[in-house]
């Protein structure tokens, strides 16, 4: 499903050469639910970016679905995103002046499906985390539970064969995450292959596979369970 | 994905009412005030006879003073006028399909019912020619014909308003009326005609109204008249009488040709410069020979028809619409770097920088759109205070299709080039780098 | 405060700041040279007539008819208008006076073939039309009433043996020297004696270089045609108007009575296309600050909207009120002076290009002085509201997520 061979990510500006993933190998089977743990800078964000297509690695190889995809162009990019991979994020990202229905649809519109199956497609996947009832609801009127079933309502909505979830219950007290644990869980039954990217070991091992990243490497499997720092930081792109 | 983008457009539109009517009423205003001046030019600078304008000639003949040119400015031009002995010459070729000399003469209309006070008209004394030559419409009857230019005959062409106000709105052909001390028969009254600009006689204002009286020229040659209009003269010669002044070297004569073929032109040229050789011989035309067919459209140019002062005008309009962009960019580019966090989610959602791309330039023109309404009405005000500023505003400022569309494509237009700067910066957000810190 | 973490913050957004210094430099191009221009027009309309034409009354007669008796009309007419309440005084002309509508013929100071000669308006008028028009004798007499030749006269079309002209003409045609008692000559070699000359007044069109050269001679106007100048006393004017209209019409009904007005709708109407040019280029101006300054209020609104945090953070780490003010303040007086500076080139680059494609006049610099103040002022005013309001921000939202 996914396979990374030497990616590195280094972060240039005038002053400074950050890397921030060096020579990172993964692959990840098709139906696998794996949690990539690992401390604050450690790069789980780069890798995310990487494995989401979001950005592109500086050097290596990344075959998804046996598709090399540093040799997309930004258009077959969008394509993949659109329609492959599923994002689930940290502070759930809802667009908030569309309600439920209309931030589920945002993914489908750039698909090019037509009215009646978008309709389909949304009221299934709504179902599916149990809000069919909240359609027509702000996500300003969802609790954060909610809205992060919304979120995964939306990722699911396109039948991504590949979830990216980003610290997905960083956000929601622990009853709302248990549930939002569980719905992920199902969904992973259902077939999707799912990457968690989280520093909470917690979490992490409800995953069928855990991967330590450290220093933007693969840490040897022994090594576990270390301190996560407080703060995250966040490293973005020079343009 | 067209209505999905408008409707996002309007949604995000919506959300920064303040904003929005900001950039809205920037381009309004810049569209408005830029239009404004535009229409008025565009009146001034636009074609008055588009089907035959490359057809009709202003003819001029360079009868001036041997010692200096007509014109200071711009000396290589003949006079705009003829005088009276060459304007009858000229009137004896065959060659120009149709011909006429002109000049503005001032009647007194008396009429025959003692209800109506005697009023004074300014009258054109023409050919039989002017009408078809310059397409006019005729409400009833026509023109005179042929005999009675030949024999200065005392018939009338009148306009519709003097129409009315002698006879009523009723077919006054055959019927006569007194100017001055002589009855002419009425053979024709013309429907409303009103270039915008006078382009057959500018000499006394281009934009100034249709004359509503015509009568043959050839009366002027025989009958002593209240000529109007411009008298140029250069030659020191005793003018104590009309006839002094027909025979002599002062310029008084509108003359103009119809010519089909540039070989019919080349000849009439010919036949011109062949006529002034003559009169070479005669002691006249000292000048080197300059003998000028100008068309409908040169011959505005060189009367200066939209003159500096409105041309700086149209400048400063052009400039300050520039200006009001240039708030418009500012203004969008603040706004859509706002929205950087949704555009990134978008693209990490699948959107193509293409859809973006669109999505952007839509709401754009849309502000486009609303502004560009804005700015008609905007423009509209504008033009009636123009009118109330400038007499003979109220015929050229008239509302058409194509200044619609221009107020339109002018706005979306300005629109779109001020958006797309802010539009290509979203496109190139990195979509990764807003999703965190929503 | 300093400067360097503003201009670091303005260089990183230098996209923003580059659009604001444009909008200004651009507002101050085109509010200068719109000033320029309308002051321009301004004293173009408003440069001395040398006339009293607040108080003057104008009047066409035109006959017709063959009972119509040219010299009797005008001797009849002269009478009833000299008895008009509030007449000073009333002169026969050819023509208006800065109507647009004149004659004009070229004279010379000798009679010499090769003596240059000089453009001249000239009027037919009578003795009293000094009087009439309100015009201030500087030197020689006015003309005697003996010496205005009636219509009827075989001489008429001849030149007139007397002429009073202008101050301007009379030092074009006797370079300087004094001009009472000499002659003028047409280019028939027929002279006139200068018997008066006036200060100045405007001959018929007001946009010619010579609108100055004025010689009036003591004539009636032959044909059908003649018009009055009727001089009233100050405040009697307007309801003198119609009185001139209903006295002339009833006394003779040969003939038509057209255009009774007062001579300053003459006037206005001959400067119409200035005054449309001037009226124009002042709303351009106070529309172009209204859009540029609620450009800068829109854009700083947003520009604290933007760093709310930001301002919160440097509350919380003590910063007062005062000093978010400043600081608003001092970042936008810097984009503000930046587009003024781009400005000036500008503003002369636009001068220059219409001064060369249009004939428009070299920019006077107080215009520029005055533009910059105003952009200044307007950059200031702008930004008040939006930097009070940043002012406002709660330092406890430096420890919230937004």
């Amino acid at each position: 499903m996914l396979d990374m061979q030497d990616i590195s990510r280094v972060y240039r500006t005038d002053l400074v050469e950050t890397h921030a993933l060096r020579g990172l190998n993964l692959s990840v089977d098709a139906g696998e639910f794996v949690a990539v743990t690992g401390p604050s800078g450690s790069g789980k964000t780069t890798f995310l970016n990487i494995a989401g297509l979001l950005e592109s690695a500086t050097d290596g190889r990344y075959l998804l679905d046996g598709v090399d995809v540093n040799t997309l162009n930004d258009n077959q990019r969008s394509r993949i995103r659109n329609e492959k991979i599923g994002f689930i994020f940290q502070s759930f990202n809802l667009i908030p002046d569309l309600n439920i229905f209309d931030n589920v649809d945002v993914p489908l519109r750039y698909r090019g499906f037509g009215g009646k199956e978008r309709r389909q497609r949304i009221e299934k996947a709504l179902e599916q985390v149990g809000l069919a009832a909240r359609m027509k609801h702000l996500p300003s009127q969802l609790s954060g539970g909610q809205q992060q079933r919304a979120a995964i309502a939306r990722a699911l909505a396109g039948n991504p064969g590949f979830l990216l979830a980003d610290e997905p219950t960083g956000n929601l007290d622990s009853l709302m995450a248990r549930q939002v644990m569980d719905l992920l869980e199902e969904i992973n039954a259902n077939g999707t292959t799912i990457v968690m990217v989280t520093h909470d070991p917690e979490l992490a091992r409800r995953a069928h596979r855990n991967v330590q990243l450290l220093d933007g490497q693969l840490a040897s499997p022994d090594l576990f369970a270390r301190p996560a720092a407080a703060d995250d930081v966040d490293l973005q792109p020079v343009a | 994905m067209f209505f999905y983008n408008l409707r996002l457009a309007r949604m995000s539109l919506m959300k920064q009412p303040g904003l929005t009517a900001l950039m809205v009423a920037a381009i309004g205003i810049g569209v408005g005030a830029c239009m404004t001046i535009v229409t008025y030019v565009y009146a001034l600078s636009s074609d008055p006879i588009p089907d035959k304008s490359e057809e009709l000639f202003a003819v001029r003949l360079d009868s001036w003073n041997p010692d200096e040119p007509y014109w200071d400015n711009k000396p290589e031009e003949a006079p705009e006028q003829l005088t009276h002995r060459d304007a009858m010459a000229l009137l004896e070729s065959t060659i120009p399909t149709r011909h006429a000399a002109m000049r503005k003469a001032v009647y007194t209309v008396v009429p025959d019912s003692e209800d109506v006070a005697p009023f004074l008209n300014i009258a054109r004394m023409t050919g039989r020619d002017f009408f078809e030559m310059f397409q006019v419409p005729f409400l009833y009857g026509g023109s005179w014909d042929e005999s009675a230019d030949a024999n200065a005959e005392s018939v009338v062409v009148l306009g519709r308003e003097t129409n009315e106000k002698l006879f009523g709105d009723t077919n006054s052909v055959g019927e006569t009326v007194l100017l001055g001390t002589e009855r002419f028969t009425v053979v024709g009254v013309i429907d409303a005609w009103q270039p915008a600009v006078l382009f057959y006689d500018m000499n006394n204002g281009e934009t100034n109204p249709v004359e509503d009286i015509f009568v043959p020229f050839t009366i002027s040659d025989r009958r002593e008249i209240a000529g109007a209009g411009n008298t140029n003269c250069w030659k020191d010669e005793q003018i104590d009488t009309y006839w002094d002044l027909l025979q002599s070297e002062c310029v008084i004569v509108q003359f103009w040709a119809e010519l089909e073929t540039p070989q019919q032109k080349a000849e009439y040229q010919a036949w011109l410069d062949n006529y002034t050789e003559g009169q070479k011989a005669l002691g006249r035309f000292e000048r080197p020979t300059n003998n000028r067919l100008s068309t409908v459209t040169e011959w505005m140019k060189v009367n200066d028809v939209a003159s500096n002062e409105v041309l700086v005008v149209m400048w400063v309009g052009f400039l300050f619409l520039a200006a009001c962009l240039v708030n418009t960019i500012g203004l969008i580019l603040a706004r859509f770097i706002a929205k950087a966090p949704v555009i990134g989610l978008r693209r990490a959602l699948g959107a193509s920088k293409g859809a973006i791309f669109r999505q952007h330039l839509l709401e754009v023109a849309l502000v486009g759109v609303v502004g560009g309404a804005l700015g008609l009405v905007l423009s509209r005000l504008g033009v009636m205070g123009v009118r109330r500023m400038l007499s003979d505003a109220d015929r050229l400022t008239g509302m058409n299709l194509d200044l619609l569309f221009m107020t339109f494509g002018i706005a979306v237009l300005s629109a779109i080039l001020a958006g797309l700067y802010p539009t290509w910066r979203v496109c190139q957000m990195a979509p990764a780098g807003y999703l965190k810190t929503q | 405060m300093e400067l360097r973490p503003i201009l670091s913050a303005m260089w990183r957004n230098r996209t923003g700041s580059v659009l604001v210094a444009m909008q200004i430099a651009l507002t101050l191009a085109i509010v200068v040279n719109c000033m320029f221009m309308t002051k321009e027009r301004v004293d173009f309309v408003n440069r001395p007539s040398g006339m009293d034409i607040e108080n003057i009354v104008v009047a066409d007669s035109v006959g017709f008819g063959s009972d119509y008796e040219h010299d009797r009309t005008i001797d009849e007419d002269l009478r009833l208008l000299r008895e008009l309440p509030g007449v000073i005084a009333v002169s026969p002309t050819r023509s208006i006076p800065m109507s647009g509508s004149g004659s004009a013929n070229g004279f010379a100071g000798s009679r010499d073939d090769d003596a240059p000669r000089h453009t001249a308006n000239y009027y037919f008028v009578n003795e009293d039309i000094l009087d009439a028009l309100g015009v201030k004798l500087e030197s020689g007499r006015a003309f005697r009433d003996t010496e205005v030749r009636r219509a009827d006269d075989p001489d008429l079309d001849r030149l007139s043996p007397q002429v009073i002209i202008t101050r301007a003409l009379a030092d074009k045609l006797f370079d300087g020297e004094p001009a009472v008692g000499r002659l003028m000559y047409d280019g028939l070699g027929e002279s006139s004696e200068v018997v008066g000359v006036i200060e100045h007044m405007f001959g018929a069109w007001v946009s010619w270089s010579d609108f100055d050269q004025v010689a009036m001679f003591p004539r009636r106007t032959g044909g059908t045609q003649t018009r009055y100048l009727i001089r009233a006393e100050p405040g009697r004017r307007d309801a003198l108007v119609p009185l001139v209209e209903t006295t002339l019409s009833e006394a003779n009904r040969t003939r038509l009575v057209r255009n009774v007005r007062t001579m300053e709708e003459v006037v206005s109407n001959s400067y119409e296309g200035d005054r449309a040019i001037a009226t124009t280029l002042s709303v351009a101006v106070v529309l172009l600050l209204s859009v540029t300054g609620l450009g800068i209020v829109g854009l700083a609104s947003f520009t604290v909207r933007q760093r709310t945090k930001q301002i919160g953070t440097r509350r919380a780490i003590g910063a007062r009120k005062r000093d978010i003010i400043r600081y608003f303040l001092l970042e936008n007086w810097l984009m503000t002076t930046i587009g003024i500076v781009i400005g000036t080139a500008l503003t002369i680059g636009i001068n220059y290009g219409l001064a060369s494609a249009f004939e428009v006049e070299q920019l006077d610099y107080v215009f520029l002085v005055i533009g910059m103040f105003l952009l200044w002022l307007l950059g200031f005013l702008a930004v008040v509201a939006p930097a009070r309001r940043a002012a406002k921000v709660s330092p406890a939202i430096a420890t919230r997520t937004v």
